[in-house]
């Protein structure tokens, strides 16, 4: 099987609100998928979907080959999930909780369930009701990375784990992906996408917006040039292509598609160049650029 | 107290339908029986008369006071009303301080310029607040509907104290454990017994037994009798005290917890192996809570049986009794008055099955069911597993009773037998609730109580008041129309059948709306 999830113009609305609309999202079976998007952008509701909690209005989903609504439980079997805001039966321990899912899921490996209590430091004899944030994030990682789910599905789940668990939350994924399991990470923190991810999907609004390996949504977005010229740059400012241009004298900086850099550089040469740098763009830019037109349409 | 009046205001905005709501009930059960009686009742000076030696009766209303129009209405109706009060009280203070700091959101108001005492402050204030409406408007509509208005006032002040001293009693509870749900079992608890005190004096004509029970004091005040207010100081003072202990825990204890400092729990589990063992875990206390609770009841109230004198056959409203509560000749009082037992033992019991199909909805607002339903587990599988409890549970509940009232009364096949039938009554509730979870689940909440409270008046109280006679009222509701085994009535099916036939329709609705809706 070539992909593991397969979603193509998904609508799903809640009374007059549309949540999604029209999406598309493709993970391919043994990759790491980062599912990117402002907050309400609709994440959670395309996982809710998938899980088989929320039945689509309209569009085409396909989970591990089967329809996620009508074969919820099968499909269940094969998968494990981490919800974003992880809420726990407060008067069961940690470990009451490991091994519920766990055995849910049809049985957890022990000894994995123990090297991973240990890097992960959770104490599974406290109620859950003591824990925090992080260490109930913590409970649902435990059982997900115990269990032997073909596809992990992740709904940001490290917002509530310091920067070493993170580090160990990390290297737990890389050993998934090496073993051969499909992973949909939906997460806000760009170096852990940069780190983990072979492919993201950015929505905005409810549908898609970008999709495809990070090198090449790297190509598609703007190069950040900024220069010192022979003379002020005034005839340039009115270049069609060049994007948040800033002068100050004779310098000046503004952004540019990669389709569109040798024209820009042609004009720069033309007034004449002392000095230039050209910055690929950096993840940040990528996605404030799809964050910010999401606040400005809003 | 920094912040108390943004919280009360806060509260208000949140109780704003709901109190208006039962402030209308309770006036209506107070006012609207004076209606019913002006008109229904030809002899007043007899029907006091016959009511006053009815055991039986005055162990349920107490005892009669007046044989005035209004007199008689508030015997035949107060005790229903301090008690519901007393619920309201309990659940109003509960879900607003105890409620918040488990939600978290007290964390988050405790966060702002709020002080210390404010949300207990707040919640109290509403809650308080509301009792001394639900005082001052009864006693105007009382007056109102041409009552005495010493009288009135005196039966509003009744009322009031009755609710104030629920409201400490919840208050407190309130700080003792860390969710909701116990402290709301712990204050019931104090309501039952007091309940079951004030019972037992008028029952068994011990009456000094009223003092011990805060509806006792109410009684006491004997409203458009001798109009004693002087008795609710004693309400005022156990309220005092009990505000007193609540803040004083309050100011010891951490936000978010108990007084009973949360133990270690077992590392793994191997007993947590299915959707019902999880149920069991999530269930098992509140059904040993309405167990023993049930079982208690029963023996006390069987204990009062033999002491139930028989009364003279004659006049109408004693043949209305037994016409209502016996099927045979041959039944005697104490017949009369155990099947009346079994049967509110019935009534009360409609609220186990709703209250442990509610925790699915907990289950589910929580994001819980999220976690477990990602997991190869049907809708189905997850409702069945609290349905189960819910529906074996109410056989157990009503059996304990059965099994210790039986015993007591020394009549154990009979009753036990009487208290069974009650069952499919009760599940016909469970019904409601699987399909109000299933069709509309933000509202289950609120159609659960509202079904609770409608089975438990409609038949007796709320549909005479609103004129529709009790004969016809009570097929509305389930219970007056099961087989009186205790009674006289030899044992048929036809209702316990058709109320089960019905019980398993409203189920199998609700769990195909389940299966079919989104989880929310």
């Amino acid at each position: 099987m070539e992909l593991a999830i397969e979603v193509e113009g998904l609508v799903k609305s809640f009374g007059r609100v549309r949540a999604l609309d029209g999406l598309d999202l493709s993970v391919r079976t043994g990759e790491v998928h980062g599912f990117l998007g402002p907050n309400g952008a609709g994440k959670s509701t395309t996982i809710r979907t998938l899980l088989g909690l929320l039945r689509a209005d309209s569009g085409r989903t396909v989970l591990l080959g089967g329809d996620p609504w009508r074969e919820a439980v099968d499909l269940h079997r094969r998968l494990a999930y981490v919800p974003g805001d992880v809420s726990l039966w407060p008067g069961l321990t940690g470990g009451e909780v490991i091994d519920l899912l766990g055995r849910l899921r049809g049985g957890l490996d022990r000894a994995r369930r123990a090297e991973l209590l240990e890097r992960f430091e959770l104490d599974p004899r406290k109620k859950a009701r003591t824990y925090s944030k992080g260490n109930r994030q913590k409970v649902a990682l435990v059982a997900a990375f115990a269990s032997d789910a073909e596809l992990l599905i992740l709904d940001e789940p490290t917002s509530g784990l310091d920067p070493l668990m993170e580090a160990v939350f990390q290297q737990c994924v890389a050993e998934e992906k090496e073993r051969g399991r499909t992973v949909l990470l939906s997460s806000h923190i760009l170096s852990e996408v940069e780190a983990l991810c072979d492919r993201v999907t950015i929505i905005r609004r409810g549908s898609t917006v970008e999709t495809g390996p990070l090198s090449q949504l790297r190509g598609l977005a703007r190069s950040r040039v900024t220069a010192e010229l022979a003379s002020p740059p005034n005839g340039l400012t009115r270049m069609p292509d060049l994007h948040g241009v800033k002068v100050d004298g004779n310098r000046i900086s503004f952004e540019v598609d990669r389709t569109r850099l040798d024209a820009a550089l042609a004009e720069l040469i033309r007034v004449g160049v002392r000095d230039l740098t050209c910055a690929p763009p950096s993840l940040e830019d990528l996605f404030l650029r799809h964050y910010e037109s999401a606040k400005a349409e809003r | 107290m920094n912040g108390t009046w943004t919280l009360t205001k806060l509260v208000l905005k949140r109780e704003r339908l709901v109190v208006p709501l039962w402030l209308l009930l309770l006036v209506a059960l107070a006012a609207g029986q004076v209606q019913r009686y002006a008109t229904g009742i030809p002899d007043m000076a007899a029907f006091a008369r016959e009511m006053a030696a009815n055991r039986a009766l005055t162990a349920f209303a107490g005892e009669v006071h007046s044989a005035t129009l209004a007199g008689m209405a508030v015997w035949k109706n107060a005790d229903a009303i301090y008690t519901i009060l007393g619920l309201i009280m309990i659940l109003t203070v509960v879900r607003h301080s105890r409620g918040e700091e488990e939600s978290g959101r007290a964390e988050l108001a405790g966060a702002g310029v709020v002080g210390r005492l404010a949300p207990l402050t707040a919640a109290l204030s509403v809650t308080c607040g509301s009792a001394v409406l639900a005082g001052l408007l009864t006693a105007a509509a009382m007056t109102a509907v041409g009552a005495d208005a010493a009288g009135s006032l005196a039966f509003g002040a009744a009322i009031t104290a009755a609710g104030l001293v629920f409201a400490g009693m919840g208050a407190v509870a309130a700080q003792l454990t860390q969710t909701a749900r116990t402290a709301i079992g712990v204050a019931a608890l104090g309501l039952g017994v007091s309940y079951v005190l004030r019972f037992l004096a008028d029952g068994s004509g011990v009456t000094a037994l009223k003092w011990l029970s805060p509806q006792g004091w109410s009684h006491l005040v004997r409203p458009y009798g001798d109009d004693n207010v002087a008795v609710l100081l004693l309400s005022l003072a156990f309220t005092a005290a009990a505000l007193a202990l609540a803040y004083r825990l309050l100011v010891r204890r951490d936000l978010g917890h108990g007084l009973i400092p949360e133990r270690s729990g077992p590392a793994a589990s191997d007993r947590l192996t299915s959707p019902l063992s999880l149920a069991w875990r999530l269930q098992k206390g509140l059904l040993g809570g309405w167990i023993a609770g049930y079982a208690i009841a029963g023996l006390v109230l069987g204990a009062l049986a033999t002491s139930i004198e028989e009364v003279a056959r004659q006049g109408a409203a004693v043949e209305e009794f037994f016409r209502r509560y016996t099927a045979s000749p041959e039944a005697t009082m104490t017949d009369a008055y155990l099947w009346l037992i079994v049967l509110s033992l019935g009534y009360v019991s409609a609220l186990y099955p709703l209250l442990a199909l509610l925790r699915l909805r907990n289950e589910e607002t929580s994001g819980r069911a999220e976690l477990l339903l990602s997991a190869p587990v049907s809708r189905v599988r997850w409702v069945a597993g609290h349905l189960l409890f819910a529906l074996a549970g109410s056989i157990l509940v009503l059996a304990a009773a059965g099994l210790t009232m039986g015993l007591a009364a020394g009549a154990p096949g009979k009753v036990l037998a009487g208290a069974l039938v009650q069952v499919p009554a009760t599940w016909v509730l469970a019904g409601i609730g699987v399909l109000a979870f299933g069709l509309l689940p933000r509202a289950a909440v609120a159609i659960s109580w509202a079904a609770f409270l409608f089975v438990n008046l409609f038949g007796e109280m709320l549909g005479p008041i609103l004129g529709i006679d009790y004969w016809i009222a009570k097929y509305a509701v389930p219970y007056p129309n099961l087989p009186m085994v205790v009674s006289g009535e030899p044992f048929t099916a036809t209702a316990v059948l058709s109320m089960t036939g019905l019980a398993a329709a409203l189920t199998v609705t609700g769990l195909a709306a389940v299966r079919r809706r989104a989880l929310i």
